[in-house]
């Protein structure tokens, strides 16, 4: 009993403090970490491929005012699973480092970018132009 | 050693014309379907004279279909390696089927999540109260079925609360619960104790249902179940959707490359190692020794950095897809793996070593909450609860998933049956999974990580899947469906097998020892309920604000 004392004791002294002084001192992830998603506008052509996979369903798409496009990301929902990441043809979705997402506003945690389609002549449903000049023609082009 | 189609033959012999059709689904799966009738029959036949293991039922709608309902009865051979399924067809006029709990314990909870959520009536059940609905949830609603939309809310009627047993003449009650103190998990002990000792106590627990299962079928996709399956627990998630996936993949035939078999395996591994050394912390706190929660926390808290390297996260993988796994482990990050476990595994031994002599400990778990062999067979305990009381069972072994055909491992057997004797089957296969993930390191194959997935994964089909896990076995059932998701997808996490032995583990016990005997199950109580749909707050109880908790 008193030798098995000695040695949790010495176990205990051997291995000292441990603890880290976060949050005093901010402590970086590791490389490939799973953090919020951040989406690209510049590079986004809402085909909503995301929104289809997430399983939170965090992503929400609206369409409005004829040829709009609103992406919601909710990050409150959101379980950095990185799906949208995998899934998004032009690489407009990238999951970031960072955790610290605490707030005491919600609407913080929503993220929405609006998009200019081109809508379906055949059945009104919305679409990216062909060519990237051609959203520099629409007036009022990113709100 | 009976090969399926002997299993099939001595069915088919024994019982004739009241086997309607059996075939063997999937290699080693099993299903015969046979008349009601014969289901008592062929339950004791199975259990007496071929010494099968009952593991869940499962009850599906398929009126849709055949204008009945389903109940299979999954039974395991264990040293064969086989899965038999025996399904029932219940008429749905008037649905009801006999109970097989007086021949089989274990099947009480089973039974009883049947006809709470799909609303099969019960012949001859010994407990027939309602076990998974909450309190106030109305009689004839059934959750699980499919003209049961899966955002409904039902009206509370607070009257169908459930009766707690009664206690005993000459005894005093005393509650633990609803929130367990000791656990931080909501379960509600009704403990009938005559003096200091306890004579009987009563449960009711499966306050956390999330309607999972419902989701499953209802809402979600194949590949985003993998992530809820995830979250059905806290610390084996990855276990859950290791099982998932795989049932789907024998569901439909998918071929998963090697690679991404022993890069679960590995993961899996790791998931144990740190799901031991959690519980071994837990389990001497419970019982005052802090020092070890200290020491065995720190120990494990490298597994967590290095699983968050691996997969981006310390705790939800999310590896996991149908088909194979999304992220490679990188044959640069090979000598850290090694490196870090085996520091766990030198320092574990370390601990082992500090504490093996210590006599406080052995006099607060040495014959303390005991598990005897027939016991544990007969309420079907697994895992390392059933493991303590010298029942060999382990699925790693018996039913191989992911890799574990490839890789030579032994099965830590104590036959102590106390709790000392489930902590050193726990101790020693930390041990061993360190073996595991090294062994798995060295033979792992180049390759890809994601199999080919066909277009569409074909209606109707369905397999079983077991993953050990540190709890004990996870099972299961998937039945595909159309649009994309499961038509059924039943879920049986370990915890909801061994919860059922509290009563009789805690019989003839004192008070004090109550917190230690049930947290040395191991118990994972939002495991265990993953199930039902609405929330349990019953009428009766009252919520605080936050203001009102801050006046306090």
């Amino acid at each position: 009993m008193f030798i098995s004392k000695l040695k949790q004791a010495l176990i205990c002294l051997k291995a000292g403090r441990v603890t880290l002084p976060y949050p005093y001192k901010p402590t970086a992830p590791p490389e490939g970490f799973r953090g919020r998603p951040k989406i690209d506008i510049d590079k986004c052509i809402g085909c909503a491929g995301c929104a289809n996979v997430c399983p939170s369903r965090a992503i929400e798409v609206t369409d409005f005012d004829e040829g709009w496009r609103r992406i919601q990301f909710h990050l409150t929902r959101c379980i950095s699973c990185g799906r949208c990441e995998e899934v998004c043809p032009e690489e407009a979705v990238r999951l970031t480092d960072q955790f610290e997402l605490s707030t005491n506003t919600k609407e913080d945690l929503t993220v929405a970018i609006e998009i200019y389609m081109d809508t379906c002549q055949r059945c009104a449903r919305c679409f990216k132009p062909q060519h990237p000049l051609d959203k520099m023609m629409v007036t009022g082009f990113r709100k | 050693m009976l090969t399926s189609r002997e299993i099939i033959e001595t069915l088919g012999t024994k019982f004739g014309k009241q086997i309607l059709k059996a075939e063997e689904k999937v290699s080693n799966q099993v299903f015969v379907t046979i008349v009601p009738d014969a289901l008592m029959p062929v339950v004791c036949f199975l259990n007496q004279a071929l010494s099968a293991r009952f593991l869940i039922n499962a009850a599906t709608d398929r009126r849709e279909q055949d204008g009945r309902y389903t109940v299979s009865y999954i039974f395991s051979f264990d040293r064969e390696k086989i899965f038999l399924c025996i399904q029932v067809a219940v008429d749905s006029t008037d649905p009801n089927i006999g109970s097989i709990t007086p021949i089989i314990a274990g099947a009480n909870w089973s039974e009883r999540e049947t006809r709470d959520l799909v609303g099969i009536n019960l012949r001859g059940h010994p407990d027939p109260r309602r076990l998974v609905l909450a309190d106030d949830w109305p009689q004839e609603i059934y959750p699980l079925r499919k003209d049961f939309p899966y955002d409904y809310k039902p009206p509370s009627e607070p009257q169908n609360k459930v009766p707690l047993k009664k206690p005993p003449k000459g005894t005093k009650v005393i509650p633990i619960g609803p929130f367990y103190p000791v656990l931080e998990e909501p379960a509600y002990f009704k403990l009938f104790v005559d003096g200091e000792t306890i004579v009987d106590c009563d449960y009711r627990g499966f306050y956390s249902h999330r309607g999972i299962e419902k989701m499953g079928d209802s809402k979600l996709t194949y590949n985003q179940i993998c992530f809820i399956a995830e979250r059905i627990c806290g610390i084996c998630g990855f276990i859950h959707s290791t099982c998932y996936c795989e049932a789907v993949e024998r569901a439909a035939g998918i071929e998963v490359p090697l690679r991404a078999h022993y890069i679960r395996t590995i993961m899996l591994e790791l998931e144990r190692i740190h799901s031991h050394l959690l519980w071994l912390g837990i389990a001497v706190h419970i019982i005052g020794f802090d020092t070890l929660l200290m020491q065995s926390w720190r120990i494990r808290e490298p597994v967590m950095w290095l699983c968050e390297k691996i997969s981006g996260n310390r705790k939800t993988y999310g590896m996991n897809l149908i088909g194979g796994v999304r992220r490679d482990i990188p044959s640069s990050i090979y000598d850290e793996i090694v490196r870090v476990v085996e520091r766990i595994e030198r320092q574990t031994k370390e601990v082992i070593d500090a504490v093996m002599d210590d006599t406080s400990l052995h006099v607060r778990l040495k014959d303390v909450g005991v598990l005897t062999k027939e016991v544990a067979r007969d309420i079907c305990t697994v895992g390392p609860t059933a493991r303590g009381s010298n029942i060999r069972i382990d699925s790693r072994v018996d039913h191989p998933y992911a890799a574990y055909d490839r890789i030579d491992f032994e099965v830590a057997v104590e036959s102590g049956c106390d709790i000392w004797a489930r902590t050193l089957v726990r101790l020693k296969e930390t041990i061993e999974s360190v073996k595991i993930v090294k062994q798995c390191l060295l033979e792992m194959p180049d390759g890809p990580i994601m199999g080919e997935v066909m277009e569409e994964i074909p209606a109707g089909r369905e397999a079983i899947c077991c993953v050990e896990a540190p709890r004990g076995e996870a099972i299961h059932y998937v039945l595909t469906g159309q649009d994309n998701r499961p038509y059924r997808w039943r879920v049986r996490a370990p915890t909801y097998a061994n919860l059922q032995c509290v009563p009789h583990i805690i019989k003839g016990e004192r008070i004090a020892d109550v917190p230690i005997i049930v947290g040395s199950l191991d118990p994972c109580y939002s495991c265990t309920e993953r199930m039902a749909v609405v929330d349990v707050r019953t009428g009766i109880e009252k919520i605080c604000t936050k203001e009102e908790v801050i006046k306090r």
